[in-house]
């Protein structure tokens, strides 16, 4: 059997409405038509009535799932695209992040955001935001890499009692695929350690854990060990896992698919720098998307975000440094 | 006809770059060997880049009031054959060659990329700015992890740095580390240590060493008129003493903007002891003649080699001597202790030949070599000078001490 990331969001989504009553989801076309990706196919016919299309208002569907926590539901939405969770985010963090903070009601709603670039997709279909949502106290984000997390994180989201944004990756989607589904999982909020290695760490979530662990592979041969941490979820920010990951190897180079300015990256090697100085043998570096919008035209867009490629070019540099 | 390089020359020791004020010359110009061709001005001089022999100026690639380094091309001559030849140009380059590259070469100036361009050495015998950047930068783990070995930089001088500019990076460290222990290894001694720390201290700042030789006989003579006979390191120390209490800004220390003076004239004076030097103190010296100051110094020398000195006789001092002289050394420039300017050394004594005035001949006599090592910041070598001649000329009169 043979298991893609996309099916483990679905049969994660199709677990927890058979484990818990309280579960519904709820959002644009995931009804009938099976959600923008697929990711809810055939689970409307499954679980009749909890699978909920909403209109077209990102604002309407999260304050009505709020609503539903407040009452005792734990609802699912997804986002079609994690660009359009933008006209929602008002509910998003000033009312599901706060609620729990202001009224001791807690909030267990979980946001799924299909995030992240395909070629082709353009400026409005393949932002990555959880940066954005990261900012905001009150509020976990996760970035499952492989199709083990996106299924157990997505049951530990909908069981948390906090407001979870999960953030799945669209290349993944189908790129991905495992063996079976995962009998057990490792805790929220903590870091893995991909690949183990010596000579340089290069932290990654999502799917530019892929193209590190690529480039771990090719440098390889060469006899460079690069250690890949993939820090599952950005908040929580694992920051033990990864200064223990720079203890060992003296270097770091933060890998972020998002835009650079004010990111995970560069929280990561703010934490490293304020708090693991001692630690460093060479400046910390980070690579990311480019600072403009994202292009549409295929051969920008494989310029406009990190890749194998140029993360090896990153990662000689910070071994050179 | 070959063409030959304007170059710009090493102007001084320490200049590794000037700028260039005025071009004297024009394309087409013959010059003659040496004529300027351009005036250039360096922090501290204004001087003139001249042509390397006779030639017609075939390119001008300096632009002024641009800063060129040592080595940099400034500008072509056409030369002929022979005149290449004689400068250790095997053929110039080609007119082709020039044509083809000057693209190349007007981008190689160019103040952001030349250092890395353009210091090849393109005329034998002309010196070019190394380019090693130096192993000076430590990396916080590094600058952790010598912290944690009680390692100082002065330890890593022998390690060849991979990192960038050539810096030491924790593997080459680490890599020195275990090849240390390939080696006999023995543990240096508490007083090895603390002298290893004062001396990589007081060798932050400048220092310099000025000399005098000076006539024995009175002092020699002096000694054997006294019981117990002082030695020539305390009559050295005496003087001192009498010269700094004349003037003591000599001895100040200098903190940010300040000369700090020195409150007594307390003299410390260097005894070998064990694997190291202790360095006993005189207190007021300037107030006791030397028939007095003998016994104490004695006491304190026994004292030190012992290493029971107690603490009112250690620290504090504002200078010490050093009597290198014990060595059979005529010469040494010896340094200075963290906390203090000056430290007056004395040679060993030998005969010498004097020539003598009044007789108009050559007599023999004692002489020692005077050292004075000072730190720069607060002497000059005049100042320095004038008080090793003053220390000198109360020597030569014994009996004043």
């Amino acid at each position: 059997m043979s298991i893609t990331y996309l099916e483990a969001i679905r049969e994660a989504q199709a677990r927890a409405l058979a484990e818990d009553s309280r579960v519904f989801i709820y959002g644009q076309d995931v009804g009938a038509f099976g959600g923008a990706f697929k990711a809810t196919k055939n689970l409307a016919q499954q679980f009749p009535g909890r699978v909920l299309d909403a209109p077209i208002s990102e604002d309407a569907i999260v304050g009505a799932a709020i609503g539903a926590a407040i009452e005792g539901m734990r609802p699912i939405i997804e986002m079609q695209f994690a660009d359009f969770s933008t006209p929602g985010f008002n509910q998003i963090i000033n009312h599901a992040a706060t609620l729990y903070w202001r009224t001791e009601v807690p909030c267990p709603i979980t946001i799924r955001l299909p995030s992240g670039g395909t070629s082709g997709s353009g400026p409005f279909h393949s932002q990555s935001l959880e940066a954005l949502y990261a900012h905001y106290p009150g509020l976990i984000v996760m970035t499952p890499a492989t199709v083990e997390d996106a299924y157990s994180m997505l049951l530990e989201a909908v069981a948390l009692d906090d407001p979870v944004i999960f953030c799945e990756h669209k290349y993944l989607y189908y790129h991905l695929k495992a063996e079976s589904l995962p009998d057990e999982a490792m805790p929220v909020g903590k870091a893995r350690i991909s690949r183990p290695g010596r000579d340089l760490t290069i932290v990654a979530y999502s799917a530019m854990v892929h193209e590190a662990l690529a480039v771990a592979e090719e440098m390889a041969s060469e006899g460079i060990e690069l250690e890949i941490v993939d820090l599952r979820s950005v908040k929580p920010l694992d920051t033990d896992t990864i200064m223990a990951s720079v203890a060992r190897t003296g270097r770091l180079l933060c890998v972020g698919e998002a835009f650079p300015w004010g990111g995970v990256t560069a929280e990561v090697i703010a934490r490293v720098a304020s708090e693991g100085f001692n630690l460093l043998d060479a400046p910390p570096q980070r690579l990311n998307a480019k600072d403009t919008p994202i292009p549409f035209h295929p051969n920008l867009w494989a310029s406009h975000r990190p890749t194998a490629r140029s993360i090896a070019a990153a990662a000689r540099n910070v071994l050179r440094l | 006809m070959p063409h030959v390089p304007i170059i710009m020359p090493q102007l001084g020791e320490s200049i590794a770059e000037a700028t260039v004020i005025q071009i004297l010359v024009k394309i087409g110009d013959t010059v003659e060997a040496d004529q300027n061709i351009m005036e250039v001005e360096t922090n501290k001089a204004t001087t003139t880049v001249t042509s390397p022999c006779k030639g017609i100026v075939s390119r001008i690639l300096a632009k002024i009031e641009e800063s060129y380094p040592v080595g940099a091309e400034l500008g072509h001559l056409e030369v002929s054959s022979a005149q290449a030849a004689a400068l250790g140009i095997s053929n110039g380059f080609p007119d082709s060659t020039l044509s083809n590259s000057s693209q190349e070469t007007d981008l190689a100036l160019n103040r952001q990329t030349h250092q890395v361009t353009q210091v090849e050495p393109t005329v034998r015998g002309l010196p070019v700015p190394a380019n090693a950047l130096g192993a000076t930068y430590m990396s916080p783990r590094m600058k952790a992890r010598m912290h944690e070995l009680g390692l100082h930089a002065a330890d890593l001088a022998g390690i060849a740095g991979s990192g960038a500019g050539g810096r030491v990076t924790t593997q080459d460290f680490e890599k020195f580390l275990a090849n240390l222990e390939k080696h006999k290894l023995t543990k240096a001694s508490t007083m090895r240590v603390a002298v290893a720390d004062a001396m990589r201290r007081s060798c932050t700042r400048p220092l310099a060493t000025v000399a005098i030789p000076v006539i024995l006989e009175p002092l020699l003579t002096h000694r054997k008129t006294l019981d117990p006979k002082p030695g020539p390191a305390l009559y050295a120390l005496r003087a001192l003493a009498l010269a700094l209490a004349e003037n003591s800004a000599p001895a100040g220390r200098l903190i940010g903007n300040y000369i700090v003076h020195p409150p007594a004239i307390d003299i410390g004076f260097a005894v070998e002891a064990e694997d190291g030097v202790l360095v006993p103190v005189l207190r007021n010296a300037d107030s006791k003649p030397l028939s007095e100051l003998t016994g104490r110094y004695n006491n304190l020398v026994e004292l030190a080699r012992a290493r029971r000195l107690p603490a009112e006789a250690t620290g504090g001092s504002i200078a010490t001597v050093t009597n290198f002289g014990t060595f059979g050394l005529t010469w040494a420039t010896p340094i200075p202790l963290p906390e203090q300017t000056l430290v007056l050394g004395m040679g060993a004594g030998r005969k010498v030949p004097n020539w003598d005035e009044s007789t108009q001949q050559f007599v023999p006599v004692t002489e020692a070599n005077l050292t004075l090592s000072f730190d720069h910041r607060v002497l000059d070598g005049g100042a320095a000078g004038r008080l090793l001649a003053r220390v000198a000329s109360l020597m030569v009169d014994p009996e004043k001490l």
